[in-house]
């Protein structure tokens, strides 16, 4: 159990060599791969979204921390298998919308959802509905995750939900939305499910719109 | 018809009074008195709150958004949502700073006639009136942009021309805004309009295209790149201006991106283009852009800094103005603020929240990381006005996209710090930031004295092209031939850069 800490402390203090030397170690003596999610890393980035919103940590810190994250999960996702798989907290496919080039905040939520036990599918940035609408086919997904850091490319997000709901798969989806500019008022206005307005809220309302 | 009821309001602390019909918007009656609209005045920042002292002023949800319980119980309303209904007294803020005018001397080859020379702001504007055969400044005169209450930055204002039609009505705005300069220019001086035989604008991409009557939708979105960057060639009689019809209006060509005119005069203004050894160009604003270059080549680069310098998206910030702390300095282990004015401190501008951070880093009262130490949330500067954690992480923002454009140009350049010979800082804010701290915090990695205040290069720059010889337009062309945009958003190690500068050097002593 100790372990379990000490690796938790390692994700939150950003030492990906740590986490990963932590996560060979502990499955070499045997500790099941599946228990590292809810026993460490998990808690993990719930502390580090803790001490974001409380303005303890900012951008580098989180990233870092994410990275520490990251480190150990690379090694654990094949493992995943059998017993000890995992049902994904939810699939959500992300981006940045067309027109727009910003991806640390979606990177960071991105990151912090995939530590939340949920798969990811990361377009990137500049992504036209088109890429949305079919990556949400491909992948089965139940969430969509779009972010904009400009009043002149916000609009698009509009463009999506209405290319999604084109292509019959608005109600197999739930959609979120982020950014500099976006407001709950405007999230309410287009027709997402929701706003996040920061990394950890964006967590939270993942979390409440996969069990709606 | 019935009589409109009107009423009083008396704006303090300039004890201004004015008096409208009922239902006229706070918002066209405050600008018109020089307060600014930082989101256009959609209720999305709190760039426009006022206190109100007397009279009833109706709260909406949007004002319930952004101002806490407590603000609004003591009379803190968002201007941009009110509408008049009472007779009110209230006390403003926000307050018009000084803009920089420049009065460097130049080099000029004389001709006859007078010329005006225009620095297009996003938020000011300054207009030097000229005699032509003497190089003398015969009138200046500088003022708001009036587009600002269609939003402060220029995304907002490509936002309400590109998706909200409104092109045609900024363009208008502006042209009769500098046409009236231009006027009061001429009264000042006591000249005739007649003699006026040229007009030098510049300003950054989005001005231009939007003084020109250019379409700029290609503005809005990635890759932000449009094709008509060249000079553009009026005659005043199709600006309507009360000259000259033939007198000739230029708008000197932008450079790239959101790379404009305002920085090909700053490389005119500092010879840049000129010299064997290397120098660098910097214009600290909102839209943070960077030149570095030689005789032989030139690059250029613009970075979103956001609006922290100029004390917006800070708790307590303003602009530098009355009652503003525009320096921190360390005594031993207390600071001492200067405030503007001398009068009792009411908010930080730029130069103040630098030297604020620089001075927290040195006491160790700021961690490195951006975080205060000993787990507080906020430092008392000088009461009422404190900086708290998220001014800090704002500020990291703006410094971070700066020190990052800048890296990342010396870098594609293959050049380092050492072998720039000067670097340059243009603009107002470059003019009042204190080296030094910039340098504390990160901002400007050079050793202060190779850190050059060089004015207002803007307007200089144009009023040296008022002085090039007649049919000399080729070596803006020659200029922009040598002078390569480099698109830093596209760069993936940007993001890295940025993210990696966004942290505070470690203190100098333990």
């Amino acid at each position: 159990m100790a372990q379990f800490e000490e690796l938790k402390q390692a994700i939150i203090d950003g030492k990906a060599p740590v986490s990963k030397a932590l996560t060979e170690k502990m499955l070499a003596e045997g500790v099941r791969p599946g228990e590292f999610f809810p026993k460490a890393i998990i808690p993990a980035m719930d502390e580090v979204g803790r001490r974001m919103r409380e303005c303890e940590f900012f951008i580098p810190e989180v990233l870092i921390a994410a990275r520490a994250a990251r480190a150990s999960s690379d090694i654990l996702r094949p493992l995943l298998v059998g017993e000890d798989a995992m049902t994904a907290a939810g699939i959500v496919v992300c981006g940045t919308v067309k027109g727009d080039l910003h991806d640390i905040g979606k990177n960071i939520v991105a990151m912090m959802l995939e530590s939340a036990g949920f798969k990811i599918v990361d377009l990137g940035v500049d992504v036209t509905a088109e890429k949305i609408v079919n990556a949400v086919r491909d992948h089965q997904a139940n969430l969509v995750a779009m972010s904009a850091l400009l009043t002149t490319t916000m609009v698009n997000m509009k463009g999506v939900i209405e290319a999604l709901t084109a292509a019959g798969l608005r109600t197999q989806v739930k959609i979120m939305v982020g950014g500099a500019p976006v407001t709950d008022a405007w999230a309410h206005s287009i027709g997402a499910d929701g706003y996040g307005k920061d990394a950890p809220s964006a967590v939270e309302l993942a979390r409440q719109l996969v069990a709606a | 018809m019935p009589d409109q009821p009107t009423h009083r309001v008396t704006l303090r602390p300039v004890q201004t009074e004015l008096t409208a019909p009922a239902g006229t918007a706070l918002r066209d009656l405050l600008f018109a008195q020089g307060v600014e609209f930082p989101c256009g005045g959609q209720g999305r920042c709190r760039g426009c709150r006022v206190h109100v002292l007397e009279g009833q002023v109706s709260v909406n949800d949007a004002q319930r958004e952004r101002l806490s319980t407590e603000e609004l119980a003591q009379g803190w309303r968002l201007a941009c949502q009110c509408a008049l209904e009472d007779d009110l007294v209230i006390e403003l803020r926000q307050w018009d700073a000084a803009i920089l005018v420049d009065e460097t001397p130049f080099e000029f080859h004389p001709r006859a006639g007078l010329g005006v020379a225009v620095d297009l702001g996003t938020t000011t504007l300054v207009a030097q009136l000229l005699d032509l055969s003497t190089g003398r400044v015969l009138a200046v005169r500088t003022a708001l942009n009036s587009q600002a209450r269609f939003g402060a930055d220029v995304m907002s204002r490509v936002d309400f021309g590109a998706a909200k039609g409104g092109e045609r009505q900024l363009r208008d705005l502006i042209r009769q805004q500098i046409g009236s300069l231009i006027e009061q220019l001429v009264f000042a001086a006591h000249v005739s309009q007649g003699e006026i035989t040229d007009v030098v604008v510049v300003g950054n991409t989005v001005m231009h295209h939007l003084f020109c009557g250019l379409d700029i939708e290609p503005l809005s979105r990635y890759p932000f790149e449009s094709e008509q960057l060249g000079l553009q060639t009026l005659r005043a009689g199709d600006l309507e201006w009360k000259l000259s019809r033939e007198a000739r209006v230029r708008f000197l060509p932008c450079l790239g991106g959101f790379v404009g005119s305002d920085l090909l005069a700053g490389i005119l203004a500092t010879n840049l283009s000129e010299r064997d050894e290397l120098n660098g160009l910097v214009d600290l604003g909102t839209n943070g852009e960077i030149v570095i270059g030689n005789r032989q080549h030139i690059l250029c680069a613009s970075t979103a800094a956001g609006p922290a310098f100029e004390g917006a998206r800070i708790s307590m910030g303003m602009r530098a103005a009355t009652g503003a702390i525009s320096e921190v300095k360390l005594e031993g282990h207390a600071i001492n603020c200067r405030v503007l004015g001398n009068v009792p401190p009411q908010g930080l501008c730029g130069s103040g929240l630098v030297d604020a951070v620089a001075a927290g880093l040195e006491l160790g009262r700021i961690q490195p990381t951006g975080r205060f130490a000993d787990g507080v949330t906020s430092w008392e500067l000088a009461a009422p006005v404190v900086l708290t954690q998220s001014d800090i992480r704002e500020l990291q923002l703006a410094k971070g996209a700066i020190a990052a454009g800048i890296r990342m140009l010396l870098d594609r350049f293959g050049t380092s710090v050492g072998e720039l010979k000067k670097l340059y800082l243009a603009g107002a804010f470059g003019n009042y930031i204190n080296r030094a701290s910039a340098q504390r915090i990160g901002l400007i990695n050079f050793p202060s004295d190779k850190v050059e205040a060089a004015g207002n290069t803007a307007l200089l720059g144009a009023k040296l092209a008022l002085f090039l010889p007649e049919g000399d337009d080729g070596s803006f062309a020659s200029l922009r031939q040598r002078t390569e945009h480099v698109a830093l958003n596209a760069d993936q190690s940007f993001q890295d850069t940025f993210v990696e500068e966004m942290g505070f050097p470690q203190s100098t002593y333990a």
